[in-house]
């Protein structure tokens, strides 16, 4: 028995007039009366109380777990104001638990990862666990130890597939979705488990430029020295600019020229974008930069951006072995949104191609995406990466 | 023995310490190509670094360049949305409420609004606000009071003024970001030629978004439409009022006029009324006295002394003039009141014509005046009363007879015409003065002239020939010039 699914989206202005639209479209699309989820993935200005508590009105009280983005994704498109809902009916067999955790930044992240953990894990003995996809709010500044501590608590090669919210690129304010709540400096997730297909794709398509560089020194997602010197004179030297200048155009040079780590035995290189530059020449990186990392300045295009959208699916269709996916779940970085600009429809038009157009598909636009790296070194074991495109296919 | 020993080891050491400054050199060798290698190794990738910050800098130069583009792209198309929406805006109020916080991000901004200058309250009223709260959108109201001499000065300018635009004074420049809360803006002035004129602005927060000319065109167009769209609006609202106000005159005119042709209807009925009754009781008398003057004159009741008899003669004379004008009044008064029903039947004209001039042969005679007649054969039949087109003929040509002189000529002609057969009755006589011509069909209408001073006539057979034309559905004027002639024309319909 395969998982049924409905989804609605709107564009409409109006959040309790698109909540309702949206709504009554994802219910007339499921073929199933019983609802035991919905995932909703919307713009940043309907981040409202109301919004949820429209839905819950049209729904009754369904479990609902989701986030803000730059912009949502669905069969009909992409959409940069707007809001899709997705329903889902399982089937006897699967089962799911949702958790959230608040307040991190008042406890350190690693330990808010593993009360995650433990809350997901909270009445899922004796069932096989397959799975866990995660939300968090795209402004949190240590992402890898919110990981790290979820891991402690799932397993470190536990499969997980997660994003970060984002904003309108504002960078003020995210926002996750949790049952009747909207939360930031949070994080939810679900954990799946039974009989439950998934393959599971992560791919950016940036490649090295220029000399091979070792951070020299480091803590956390702060990078202090590479090549023992302040770590912005990288840039500086690329970009033939000063400080200044460079934070100016930083959101431009974090997205299209980003760190990449090399990590031995990887296909690509782990992709890092820059949040701040300090006085001293220091670059904040959205999460940890380990010391001694060999490092890279990391160029992307359209076309290789693209390329890696292909990569992602064929990793999708490794993992589910044959198998058809129900549904798909797309977290795709802003960042290509903005690289790709016009084209990003491009994107999900290979997607739809590959996967099959009718299989339902939704997606955010994230700060962050969160994927187990593939080799055998790594042992499955997830990482925060950026700039990438997480896809994961889904089926009973 | 000893010492050859020591002979052959001292030998050996020596070859081995040789062989040893040759490897130790040729490792030197390797050492000295190694070192080279790596030295142009390094070299190599310092230059492919080099390279690399080329291509790099390159890369991010296209890359702008593609933002740029995408983003005017999307300008434009927004901007093209936007002016179809407003240009077919009819409403001053509607006209701000098309342009949508979507169309302003299309354009690169998330915060805009529009100010109109009000003369009468002397103050800015706030028109459109995109991306401020009500508070915010009321402390830029203030603060452009408190600064409007500024605003003021912008709109007269007509200019477009921007956070890049150079020069511009640059403490005002500091003020709009500081209270329009923004790092870049584009201000351009809202210029209907009529009515209330302000201006558009829009500016975004983020650090990255750069403005440059072509942003400035595009919202000065913007800005423009919206003038123009203002100016239209105003304008129709304007023609829409006075278009009402026409309207209203035009119905109270014609409500007046109504009044004023029902009254003389009435007036004009109830002269025919009188005209027909005094000519009703001016008949009963007439026939008596014209009855016995005819029984005096025959002479039963006596004869009578020649004085008498030639007075008696006089009485029975005007006595059948007055007949006539009564029955003429009558005529007139019952075709004016509809009482006559012309008996409407195909009639050939020629032979109408031929009876009419059998009839006048004796004044032709008398006159010795020549008449001949043109009437072709599509011309020919005509659909008419026979005794009432006989009157009109009678009295056309006796006019014609009496007013021309000794051996004149009358020609009667007729043709085709749009609305049946068109009948022309020319004649030598003196002809009409031009102040005459408009009034020759009135009643008792008589030309001053020196015939008429001599023959006797009522003045009203022009008017009955007209009345009879007319309840044929036809028209009757005349062409005429004093000592040139006149000529009569009037049509007549042909049968269905």
């Amino acid at each position: 028995m395969a998982i049924r699914i409905g989804i609605g989206l709107s564009t409409e202005n109006d959040t309790l007039q698109a909540a309702q639209a949206a709504v009554r479209q994802a219910r007339a699309n499921i073929a199933a009366e019983k609802i035991d989820l919905a995932i909703v993935f919307s713009s940043i200005e309907f981040a409202h109380p109301s919004f949820l508590k429209t839905i819950t009105s049209l729904l009754g009280q369904v479990t609902i777990v989701g986030c803000t983005g730059l912009g949502i994704i669905s069969n009909e498109g992409i959409f940069k104001h707007g809001l899709v809902i997705m329903l889902l009916s399982l089937p006897e067999g699967v089962y799911f638990n949702t958790a959230c955790v608040k307040d991190i930044s008042a406890k350190s992240t690693a330990s808010a990862g593993k009360e995650l953990g433990e809350k997901l894990l909270y009445g899922f003995k004796n069932i096989r666990r397959d799975l866990s996809v995660i939300f968090s709010d795209g402004l949190l500044r240590d992402e890898s130890g919110l990981l790290y501590g979820l891991q402690q608590r799932l397993g470190m090669s536990f499969p997980l597939a997660g994003a970060s919210a984002s904003d309108n690129l504002a960078f003020k304010k995210t926002y996750l979705y949790f049952n009747g709540e909207i939360l930031s400096d949070a994080a939810c997730g679900l954990l799946w488990g039974g009989k439950l297909n998934f393959g599971l794709g992560i791919k950016h398509g940036w490649r090295p430029l220029g000399k091979p560089r070792y951070v020299t020194k480091s803590s956390g997602n702060i990078v202090y020295e590479i090549d023992d010197v302040p770590a912005a004179t990288i840039y500086k030297e690329y970009f033939a600019s000063d400080l200044t200048k460079l934070r100016k155009e930083l959101k431009r040079i974090s997205i299209l020229y980003p760190i990449g780590i090399y990590l031995a035995g990887e296909e690509e290189y782990l992709l890092r974008n820059i949040l701040s530059i300090e006085d001293n020449g220091a670059l904040v990186f959205q999460s940890d930069v380990p010391e001694g990392s060999p490092v890279r300045l990391m160029i992307g295009t359209k076309e290789s951006c693209l390329a890696a959208t292909s990569q992602a699916i064929d990793e999708v269709k490794n993992g589910l072995r044959g198998r058809t996916s129900d549904f798909v779940f797309i977290f795709d970085s802003a960042s290509r949104y903005i690289l790709l600009g016009r084209h990003a429809n491009k994107e999900l038009e290979i997607i739809k191609e590959r996967l099959g157009k009718d299989t339902p598909i939704i997606g955010i636009y994230t700060y962050g995406e969160q994927a187990p790296l593939k080799s055998v070194n790594y042992q499955g074991r997830a990482y925060f990466h950026n700039q990438t495109i997480a896809i994961l296919g889904m089926g009973a | 023995m000893g010492e050859y020993l020591i002979n052959i080891l001292g030998m050996a050491s020596l070859l081995a310490v040789i062989a040893l400054g040759i490897v130790l050199t040729y490792k030197m060798e390797l050492i000295r190509q190694l070192q080279a290698t790596v030295n142009n190794l390094k070299r190599s990738l310092d230059e492919m670094d080099e390279q690399s910050r080329l291509i790099v800098r390159t890369d991010m130069e296209l890359n702008k360049t593609q933002e740029e583009l995408d983003k005017k792209i999307a300008g434009l198309y927004a901007l093209q949305r936007l002016s179809r929406a407003i240009s077919t805006t009819l409403e001053e109020s509607q006209i701000f409420k098309m342009i949508e916080a979507t169309y302003l991000e299309e354009l690169g901004f998330e915060k805009g609004c529009a100010f109109l200058w009000s003369e009468t309250e002397k103050k800015f009223l706030l028109q459109m606000n995109i991306g401020y709260l009500e508070d915010e959108a009321e402390a830029i109201e203030s603060s452009l009071d408190l600064n409007k001499d500024n605003y003021l000065e912008l709109i007269k300018s007509e200019r477009t003024l921007s956070s890049i635009s150079k020069p511009m004074d640059t403490s005002l420049k500091e003020k709009i970001k500081q209270f329009f809360k923004v790092e870049s803006f584009i201000i351009s002035s809202i210029l209907p030629k009529e009515g209330n004129k302000g201006f558009l602005f829009m500016g975004t927060q983020h650090l990255d978004t750069l403005i440059n000319e072509g942003d400035e065109e595009l919202i000065t167009i913007l800005a423009n439409q919206l003038g123009q769209a203002l100016e239209n609006a105003r304008l129709f609202e304007k023609t829409w009022r006075t278009q009402l106000d026409l309207e209203k005159k035009v119905e109270e005119r014609t409500r007046d006029l109504t009044r004023v042709l029902n009254e003389v209807k009435n007036i004009s009925n109830r002269k025919t009324d009188f005209v027909s009754s005094v000519s009703h009781e001016l008949r009963t008398p007439l026939t008596s006295i014209k009855g016995y003057a005819s029984i005096l004159l025959t002479g039963k009741l006596g004869n009578l002394p020649p004085e008498i008899k030639d007075r008696l003669d006089k009485i029975n004379r005007h006595s059948d003039e007055l007949v006539h004008l009564v029955n003429d009044l009558l005529d007139i008064a019952r075709i004016e009141s509809g009482r006559v029903v012309m008996k409407r039947e195909p009639l050939d004209l020629k032979s109408v014509v031929e009876k009419v001039v059998d009839l006048l042969s004796v004044q032709l005679k008398e006159k010795q005046v020549r008449l001949s007649s043109s009437i072709p054969e599509d011309a020919n039949t005509i659909f008419a009363d026979r005794s009432q087109i006989e009157r009109v003929f009678i009295n056309l040509i006796g006019n014609a007879i009496k007013f021309t002189p000794q051996k004149g000529k009358i020609t009667i002609h007729t043709h085709k015409a749009q609305n049946g057969v068109q009948v022309d009755i020319s004649d030598t006589g003196c002809g009409i003065p031009e102040e005459a011509l408009e009034k020759i069909f009135e009643e008792f209408y008589r030309v001053d002239n020196l015939i008429n001073q001599e023959a006797k006539g009522t003045g009203l057979g022009l008017t009955l020939v007209k009345h009879i034309v007319e309840a044929h559905n036809g028209k009757i004027w005349l062409k005429s010039k004093l000592n040139a002639g006149s000529t009569f024309s009037f049509t007549i319909p042909q049968p269905p």
